[in-house]
């Protein structure tokens, strides 16, 4: 079968980029007229066959393969584009396809009979393709285009329904800050062209490389640190890093289905790709800003997370809150575990948002049109476990991978960092030890507000309708539960490891191996998990025994419950200190624009217009003047001599015996 | 037998009234009876001198000529004097002003 | 007493001439121009020249002064309002440039005369004079002109026969109302 169709890894990773993208032009073609997304559907199953026959198994574990061609001049420079396959690329693009897929089928029911179909499939296609090409480029700056790309395909589908005034502001939300972070990754692409000559990534970061070598020399120079700060920057937006999360939790207001894909599973770990993919240019100070950063990410995100009443706020949070432990994971140098993390929280958070997406979709159909009560609320939620056992069950796998349970994929992952960052910080010691602590309570934070999503949408009693009308309420369809059971499926131990305790012998571990520079403590193998699990186990009974068995010990006014709700009023913050000092400061440049340069421009104006009024009386006065002297004169002679042309005949006689008289007068006297 | 010089006096008071008549009326037959004026005194002229000339009778055969043809072209300037006025409405000759620039 | 009445006709001929010029109302002045024919060929007279002054008479009293009347009677009640401007005084005054042409004219042509009488007189005139040449009053014109006009004169008389009968169809035509006109 193999040797059969026997393609080349480049060829079919190009066709894998293709497909969506031939979709995308086909469905921009046709525009309203193709309602189905068939197309769309088409081209990600043929991209998710492509990706994983003919790119991911000869790829992996197997020898890089590169394939370059030159894109532009620019004087001497010449830049290249092409496509690097190796572990990492293969892995992203293949697990891209496998997000996708799935997305794709669930959306057709879920965005069944909406007026603006037709934008959707064209810009889910699109997105796709920005995606699986921002995985395989080999070069930063193309690695930028599709960055924007994607980032563009984002906005257009947060700001999907456009006629929402809450989703326009989102868009926009998401687009500035996104910007920002844009532009810190041009910086340090600058940064890195400045100093090396190119921006090809097997270049710089390869292994046959001169430059490989030398990298880990240049880490003490000035500009490395920049260069750092500023892809640091980058990924930050894109992964929704404290402070520029803000963007995420509103960027919810798109189609549930775009959240999972774009907003928990693909688009936002682009940013922990980047970090993995430039880990080679960090120094020890960036790195230690890295683990901050993602620190102070995941303990705010998970903090926030307890206290919204929005489903998709919570799961908002917790993306943010699991892309803090990716980052956490790349600042003390485990990148491997953060892309591990990666891919196993794509699986249990898209399910995760699928899940949610079919709540809401079955309490939208549920809730009459005229109760003006949000679908997504989870006060008006409650005993669904009866009414949708298959969600339900698959809800309960993916909270439990989150939570990081035994036999779940989680478990694997999150050991693996949380053992990761002791190791690294016993080996510092000291205050560095605060980092791992943080990221156990933080562990221990999102199994309660997981749990306590939970208990708060499937136990007690529906909050809306008596029981004799449950029969408005119903399972979700067989076109979205399908491809959730497919993704709960991906959320179990078994797929990465078949040893359910140990994440060392998990294949995508082996597969991306690094030397660390730390030694492995054996103990913390044992002792992080039961710590974990315990902590977990307690979350979730604490959230059982409050949200289900009724025993809430707080006010509903609690001080700490409000300020998590209002997500520490950043978003306030932001507006009263940036959005406000920007006004002000607008209003002064305006103030200054309008008074001083606007009045230096006038007086300069005043005084050439002074001038030239001195000039042009100078001008018409005396040069003009002798002109018109001499014009006036030429027209009173002309005048004399005209009034002579009066055509009156007695006047022409007069004038000629004028002058025969003097004719004459001169004979005489001659 | 009166001496040539008085008829030449005469003559020339007369042409000069003429022309006066001819430059300054504003009426076109005063401007014709000036020319009247100026042809008789020129005639004067011809019949004074042709009492010298007893061969030829040149002057009183010339002065006849000039009565004769005064007198068509008085016929001629009248007829004209009223095509004048039947397109201008007027004749005056200071309103009619076609040959100015 | 021949210089007497010639001074008399002079003095009638220039005094109506000037009347002629000075009046304001048109038909007198044309009764006046009257006047002065028949002193300017009472003058002929004097210069003896008596079938001119005949000539004088019938044609410019019979016929031009008729036609001119004629004319002036004849056209319409505008024509009359406009030539007989009566307002203002009885005698138009004179226009300066046109008085000192004319008495430029005069000034030059007296001046000419006074000369002329001083020093210059024609040969052939000398000539005729010693030669008996001159015409008399006891000549008979009449006689003496018709033998010219048809033997020395014969050609220009033709020719202003024809031209007056040109003259006076043309002038026909060209007064003739009509829309050709």
């Amino acid at each position: 079968m193999m040797n059969l169709l026997h393609i080349s890894p480049i060829h079919a990773s190009l066709a894998v980029l293709l497909f969506p993208l031939a979709a995308f032009l086909y469905q921009a073609l046709r525009g309203k007229q193709d309602q189905s997304g068939i197309v769309g559907l088409l081209g990600i199953l043929l991209s998710t066959a492509a990706s994983a026959f003919f790119v991911f198994f000869p790829i992996w574990q197997q020898t890089p393969v590169e394939a370059t061609a030159s894109w532009f001049t620019v004087g001497k420079h010449t830049f290249s584009a092409g496509i690097l396959l190796n572990n990492l690329t293969v892995l992203m693009q293949l697990l891209v396809c496998i997000i996708a897929l799935p997305v794709h089928i669930y959306s057709r029911v879920y965005m069944k009979g909406d007026p603006g179909i037709h934008r959707y499939w064209m810009y889910l296609s699109l997105f796709c393709f920005a995606m699986l090409a921002l995985c395989v480029a080999n070069n930063l700056l193309l690695m930028y285009v599709f960055w924007e790309l994607v980032g563009f395909a984002s906005y257009l589908l947060i700001g999907f329904w456009f006629t929402k005034d809450a989703a326009v502001q989102a868009n926009k939300k998401a687009f500035i800050v996104n910007r920002i972070g844009d532009i810190g990754f041009l910086i340090g692409i600058a940064l890195v062209y400045a100093h090396m000559g190119t921006l090809n990534l097997s270049e710089l970061f390869g292994k046959q490389s001169p430059l490989f070598e030398q990298i880990p020399l240049w880490h003490t120079e000035r500009w490395m640190t920049y260069a750092g700060l500023a892809f640091f920057v980058g990924a930050m937006a894109k992964s929704a890093q404290f402070p520029f999360h803000v963007w995420l939790p509103d960027a919810m207001e798109g189609p549930t289905s775009v959240s999972s894909l774009i907003h928990a599973a693909t688009m936002v770990a682009a940013g922990v790709f980047l970090l993995a993919t430039v880990f080679p240019l960090f120094n020890e100070s960036i790195l230690l800003v890295i683990a901050i950063i993602g620190t102070i990410t995941a303990l705010t995100a998970s903090y926030f997370a307890l206290a919204q009443q929005d489903i998709k706020k919570v799961l908002a949070f917790s993306t943010i809150s699991q892309l803090g432990f990716m980052v956490v994971a790349v600042g003390i140098g485990a990148w491997n575990a953060a892309i591990f993390h990666l891919v196993t929280h794509a699986f249990f958070k898209c399910l995760l948002f699928l899940c949610a997406g079919a709540i809401i979709h079955e309490m939208a159909h549920a809730i009459p049109a005229a109760a003006k009560v949000d679908p997504q609320d989870m006060r008006n939620m409650g005993g669904l476990r009866r009414f949708m056992p298959y969600t339900f069950i698959l809800m309960v796998i993916a909270s439990l991978a989150l939570a990081g349970f035994p036999l779940t994929s989680g478990f694997l992952s999150k050991d693996s960092i949380v053992i990761a960052a002791f190791e690294w910080a016993v080996e510092r010691g000291g205050t560095y030890l605060i980092i791992p602590i943080v990221l156990v309570l933080v562990s221990f934070l999102t199994a309660f507000y997981i749990g306590r999503m939970i208990f708060k949408v499937f136990f007690g009693k529906p909050k809306l309708w008596s029981d004799e009308k449950v029969t408005v309420f119903h399972e979700a369809p067989k076109g979205m539960w399908i491809p959730m059971a497919f993704l709960g499926l991906c959320s179990l131990f078994f797929v990465f490891s078949f040893n359910p305790i140990s994440h060392q012998n998990a294949a995508l571990m082996q597969g991306l191996t690094l030397l660390t520079g730390f030694q492995p403590i054996d103990s913390l193998h044992m002792f992080i998990p039961i710590v974990l699990i315990t902590g977990s186990a307690i979350g979730w009974w604490l959230g059982y025994r409050w949200y289900v068995q009724g025993k809430y010990p707080f006010q509903e006014n609690n001080a700490w419950v409000q300020h998590a709700q209002k997500q520490a009023y950043i978003n306030e913050f932001y507006q009263f200190i940036i959005v406000r000092s920007t006004l002000y400061l607008s209003r002064g440049l305006y103030w200054f624009d309008h008074y001083i340069v606007d009045g230096l421009t006038n007086g300069a104006a005043s005084v050439t217009r002074a001038v030239g009024r001195v000039s042009a009386w100078v001008d018409r006065n005396l040069v003009d003047g002798l002109v018109n002297l001499v014009a006036q004169t030429s027209y009173y002679a002309g005048h004399l001599l005209r009034w002579v042309q009066n055509g009156r005949l007695q006047n022409y006689m007069g004038f000629a015996f004028t002058m025969v008289l003097f004719g004459i007068l001169y004979l005489v006297l001659r | 037998m009166i001496p040539i010089t008085h008829f030449l006096a005469v003559s020339a008071c007369i042409f000069c009234i003429g022309l006066y008549a001819v430059i300054s009326k504003r009426n076109a037959i005063m401007i014709l009876v000036g020319i009247e004026l100026m042809i008789n005194a020129a005639i004067l002229n011809l019949v004074a001198f042709g009492r010298y000339d007893k061969a030829d009778y040149g002057g009183q055969v010339f002065a006849l000529f000039a009565i004769v043809l005064a007198a068509a072209a008085v016929a001629v300037g009248l007829s004209i004097i009223l095509m004048t006025y039947r397109k201008y409405k007027t004749i005056n000759p200071d309103q009619i002003t076609d040959l100015r620039d | 007493m021949d210089l007497f009445l010639f001074y008399t006709f002079a003095f009638l001929a220039i005094t109506s001439a000037l009347l002629v010029v000075s009046l304001k109302n048109t038909a007198r002045a044309l009764f006046l121009f009257f006047i002065v024919l028949f002193a300017m060929a009472g003058l002929y007279l004097f210069a003896l020249a008596d079938f001119v002054a005949i000539t004088q008479v019938l044609v410019y009293v019979g016929g031009v002064l008729i036609l001119m009347i004629f004319a002036f009677m004849l056209s319409n009640k505008e024509l009359l309002s406009d030539l007989q401007d009566l307002s203002g005084s009885f005698i138009q005054l004179p226009n300066w440039q046109s008085l000192a042409l004319s008495l430029g004219f005069l000034g030059l042509m007296g001046y000419g005369i006074w000369q002329w009488d001083q020093a210059y007189s024609p040969s052939w005139m000398e000539q005729n004079i010693r030669t008996g040449q001159i015409i008399l009053s006891r000549d008979n014109n009449i006689n003496q002109l018709g033998m010219l006009f048809m033997s020395r004169y014969i050609l220009p008389f033709e020719i202003i026969s024809i031209f007056l009968m040109m003259t006076l169809i043309g002038a026909a035509h060209i007064a003739r109302k009509g829309d050709e006109a």
